[in-house]
């Protein structure tokens, strides 16, 4: 069997065809690129929400999107338990959409930041880290000017281990000056309690060839590498 | 400003008397209102260049003297060939009047006007720069303010539109107080088929004309006549001149746009920027030989009640205007209905060779679709300013402070700190081409994906050093840029200008934008680099003084790298290796930062281009790269060379010890180190090839010295200079310096 993933493009969608690029041309599978009206779920085994700015954000962040129909056929399949992504503007959606919980408000800052920051892995049980060692450091880029994560539901996020990624210093503490935008508990990736929908703000699409990295590093396609391990394991 | 009376109506106008005489003999009778408000833009200063022309002469034909230049100026974009099929598509602008009224709204929408000339050319725009001058911001809320919403406004725009802002220029000067420059660039990215079937005018009768984007309202009537005056107090009155952006429908307009090119059905295309509709259809019609037959009507209005007058001239933004094919109307309006995109087929094109416009049924313009774009060149006086000698002739006084904190004060000074806090609101890595970025080069280096190339893009010029002497400053202008792109590594392969001056009806003003356009085109011709477009902006001046900006002949400069091994960065890679800097320098300590910074003077002698030198420097350079001999390479600016050699070390917290007991340095101390001589880099080698290298350099007659070598501790050990023994620069001190000073300003 092949496995064939899409990304959803939204009008304003703008990390669209770089996710496209890492998943056909640097992990080697099939993907389609898919207008949210025309998306079905039932044609792929994995969805990825890419990042941009959803029908201009206009209202909040992610919230026009959120009220697609391309949201439904997501929604049915995270219920099937395939694997769900969503990328920055994604991860905003999938919020939006009730897929994962919390909210993400404006950065602390108040401004749009664009840089490369440290993230730590504090799950492997996802769809999307299992090929990553808990306590791993990985370097990823942000570009966003709301991704300050909070929730009023804390405790239940810890004790069910849906905290995936939190922001580091490069030796992997969480001190102050490594949250770029203010989030709750260094809060930079969540997932939701049937573990197979990720939404994180770093872009993993951006840090997946060697040439884009100012260490050098890949860290971002293990994302995508895992999520295909995932679908392997479940056929 | 003149009047005319029109339908026993006074009406304001910004036209000479003889050029209304002259729409009158072209048309044979009066015009009537929305005819002269049409010529009163399209002859304006910003739409016809009327000022200009006579010196953008001086540039040499691009597309007839480079065969890899495949579209030079008068297209909306310059096109170059880079070889493998692709082609790149540049161009910049100004927005300068907007901006300093409404900094966000005139900053985002000179950012969507750009991207639309770079769309026309049928190539997706892949990264954004802008060069960008306000007043001094220190103690000045009214500079912070144009800056902090001029920065706010091409990071929410480009940000939106997923364009990277992958580069810019920051510079700080009182001349620009109340008339700061926004400099707009783009860069698109196509093969060149999609350059071969990239739309261009209305030359087919039949074809119908489609009106697709934002709706049209009552914003921006008249901006450009607004651009070609001198910024008044009344100015603030003029705010609805100015526009507002919409960078959603933008993103979307480029997605549709080029889906529409594609299916080749789209034989014309023009954005709707300046000038609105009136500049659109006639230059449609007009360079396609052909006429049309619009109804207003079908346009799809903002508000009711529109007339026609202000319908032909709104400069509404997000808007296009599509010439289809008949047989593929249906195709490409299926495509804006997926996009769900406004759009509205507002007329024909037909042989008439006359644009003929409908209010309903009332024929309400009906004018020869050239005499629009035919405004009449006007010849301007020039004259030398008399202040210039007295300028010249400034002595550099003697520094009574420690040498040491010249440097701190430097490297903290407004136009040399680090710009981090500019970039770091630009997403500049999106599209995911961002090889080398914002702050490690001198250049932004993009990869082209599905090639081994890379292209490098560089945006700059020196105000004061142009305000000394325009001439050898433009000259400088276009050496410096190209500089940028050579220190990463990159072959300078085409350049466009943005030409900020003064009041051309001045002669003085007139004068440097004449010296300045001689200087570029002088040294481009020398050095082999079509310029394939340029963009004039007039009438920058301070309201209050009444004194023109500093003269700012922008450039920009496309480089062409073959291989990501050839790619140079500017950080200092290994302690131990030797340090070579590159070029002669001079006593030219006017218009430098430490004339500015530490004398408060504006004179003295600027910098001078050696054309000679700097050639043979540039091929002495590539042999060096092709034997892979530099690993790390900054061109020297502001500040001198030392500056450029601190920067080198911040990344990896190195520093350098420098010996020049043994060069026999004939300038004095401050000349030597703070001179911002042209054509020199600071580069890192081996210390296995220093012999070879010195061989070479005297082989290609290129002056260069070695100066020391990078020590892993962080500190700069400057021995054996003229006066002083040693100097001791704390490296730490200088980073934190170079990176907390627009952040304590601007961050309260």
């Amino acid at each position: 069997m092949t496995i064939k993933i899409a990304v959803i493009q939204f009008p304003g969608s703008n990390c669209d065809l770089d996710t496209l690029h890492v998943l056909k041309n640097v992990i080697n599978i099939e993907a389609d690129l898919v207008w949210h009206n025309e998306f079905k779920g039932s044609q792929y085994d994995g969805v990825v929400i890419p990042g941009g700015f959803s029908f201009g954000d206009y209202l909040r962040a992610g919230i026009i999107a959120a009220h697609s129909p391309a949201m439904e056929e997501v929604r049915l399949m995270a219920r099937e338990e395939k694997p769900v992504l969503g990328i920055c503007n994604g991860f905003q959606i999938l919020i939006e959409a009730e897929l994962l919980p919390g909210a993400l408000l404006q950065n602390d800052s108040l401004k749009f930041i664009c840089k490369w920051i440290y993230v730590r892995i504090e799950t492997t049980d996802t769809a999307f880290t299992s090929l990553m060692k808990r306590g791993d450091v990985l370097d990823l880029p942000i570009a966003h000017g709301e991704g300050r994560y909070y929730t009023d539901q804390l405790k239940e996020l810890e004790e069910n281990d849906q905290i995936v990624l939190k922001y580091v210093d490069r030796k992997g503490n969480t001190v102050k000056n490594a949250n770029p935008n203010g989030s709750l508990e260094y809060i930079a990736g969540i997932c939701n309690l049937e573990r197979n929908c990720l939404g994180l703000m770093p872009h993993p699409e951006r840090a997946s060839e060697k040439i884009l990295s100012p260490f050098a590093t890949t860290h971002g396609r293990l994302f995508f590498d895992s999520m295909i391990e995932f679908i392997k394991k479940g056929v | 400003m003149p009047k005319v009376k029109i339908e026993e109506k006074e009406i304001e106008v910004n036209l000479e008397e003889n050029e209304v005489n002259q729409i009158k003999t072209f048309l044979g009778r009066e015009p009537n209102l929305t005819e002269l408000g049409m010529f009163d833009v399209m002859w304006s200063e910003h739409c016809s260049y009327k000022s200009s022309r006579p010196k953008l002469t001086f540039f040499e034909d691009a597309e007839k003297n480079y065969a890899h230049v495949l579209a030079g100026p008068g297209q909306d974009a310059g096109v170059i060939d880079i070889g493998d099929g692709y082609c790149v598509a540049f161009r910049i602008e100004s927005h300068n009047h907007p901006s300093a009224i409404e900094p966000y709204h005139g900053a985002a929408t000179g950012i969507g006007g750009i991207i639309r000339d770079i769309l026309c050319m049928g190539v997706r725009p892949i990264a954004l720069l802008d060069p960008l001058r306000f007043g001094n911001l220190k103690n000045n809320p009214h500079s912070q303010w144009l800056f902090k919403h001029v920065v706010r406004g091409i990071a929410d725009y480009g940000n939106c539109t997923g364009i990277p802002t992958i580069g810019g220029e920051v510079e700080f000067d009182p001349s620009f107080e109340n008339n700061c420059l926004v400099n707009v660039a783009c860069v698109g990215l196509g093969t060149i088929e999609d350059f071969k079937h990239a739309p261009s005018r209305a030359y087919f009768p039949g074809d119908f004309v489609i009106l697709m984007g934002g709706s049209t309202g009552r914003d921006g009537i008249h901006g450009v006549t607004f651009a070609s005056r001198t910024l008044t107090e009344m100015s603030e009155a003029d705010r609805p001149a100015v526009q507002i952006g919409d960078p959603f429908t933008k993103k979307i307009i480029i997605e549709a746009t080029l889906e529409a090119i594609k299916t080749g059905y789209v034989r014309g295309l023009k954005d709707l920027g300046g000038g609105g509709l009136s500049c659109a259809l006639s230059e449609l019609t007009g360079d396609g030989g052909t006429g049309a037959e619009i109804n207003l009507r079908n346009i799809y209005m903002r508000e009711p009640g529109m007339n026609s007058f202000e319908i032909m001239l709104s400069e509404s933004q997000e808007r296009m205007a599509f010439i289809i094919k008949p047989e593929g109307l249906d195709t490409v309006l299926k495509i804006f209905q997926k996009y769900e995109l406004a759009h509205a087929i507002i007329g024909k094109i037909d042989d008439s060779k006359v644009l003929k416009i409908y209010d309903g049924e009332k024929l309400v313009v009906n004018v020869p679709s050239t005499a629009l774009s035919d405004a009449p060149v006007i010849q301007r006086e020039e004259r030398r300013p008399s202040y210039l000698d007295d300028l010249l002739s400034q002595q550099t006084p003697e520094l009574t402070r420690a040498i040491e904190n010249v440097f701190y004060e430097l490297i903290a000074s407004e136009n040399i700190c680090s710009k981090e806090w500019v970039y770091r609101q630009y997403d500049h890595e999106v599209g995911i081409r961002s090889v080398v970025k914002c702050g490690d080069g001198d250049s932004g280096v993009l990869r082209i994906i599905g090639t081994e190339k890379f292209i490098a893009i560089s945006v700059g010029t020196n105000s004061k050093h142009c305000y000394l002497d325009p001439y050898e400053g433009a000259k400088e202008s276009v050496v410096e840029t190209c500089g940028n792109v050579i220190a990463n590594g990159a072959r300078p392969m085409g350049m466009v200008n943005c030409c900020n001056f003064g009041n051309p009806e001045i002669p003085e003003s007139y004068w440097y934008f004449s010296q300045a356009v001689k200087g570029m085109a002088d040294i481009c011709k020398y050095l082999r680099i079509p310029v394939v477009g340029g963009n004039v902006s007039f009438y920058n001046e301070d309201e209050v003084t009444k004194k023109a900006i500093k003269p700012t002949p922008v450039v920009m400069i496309v480089g062409l790298i073959e291989g990501e091994d050839n790619i140079v960065t500017l950080p200092f890679k290994k302690p131990g290796n030797d340090i070579f800097l590159i070029g002669e320098t001079k006593a030219e300590l006017g218009g430098s930062e430490y004339h500015s910074v530490i004398h408060d003077l504006e004179g003295g002698v600027p910098p001078k281009v050696d054309e000679q030198i700097i050639k043979k420097t540039w091929e002495f350079l590539f042999e060096l790269y092709e034997k892979k001999h530099v690993l790390a390479n900054h061109d020297v600016n502001k500040g001198g060379f030392i500056i450029t050699l601190a920067e080198m070390c911040f990344k990896n917290n190195f520093g350098a010890e420098l010996d020049f007991e043994s060069q026999n340095i004939e300038l004095n101390d401050e000349e030597f180190l703070f001179s911002e001589s042209t054509g020199r880099f600071i580069i890192e080698t081996r210390p296995e090839v220093r012999e070879e290298i010195a061989q070479m350099a005297q082989d290609h007659g290129v002056p260069i010295m070695r100066i020391g070598s990078i020590i892993s501790e962080p500190r700069i050990l400057i021995k054996g200079l003229k006066k002083r023994k040693e100097i001791e620069l704390d490296v730490l001190k200088m980073k934190h310096l170079h990176e907390s000073t627009l952040h304590e300003i601007m961050d309260i």
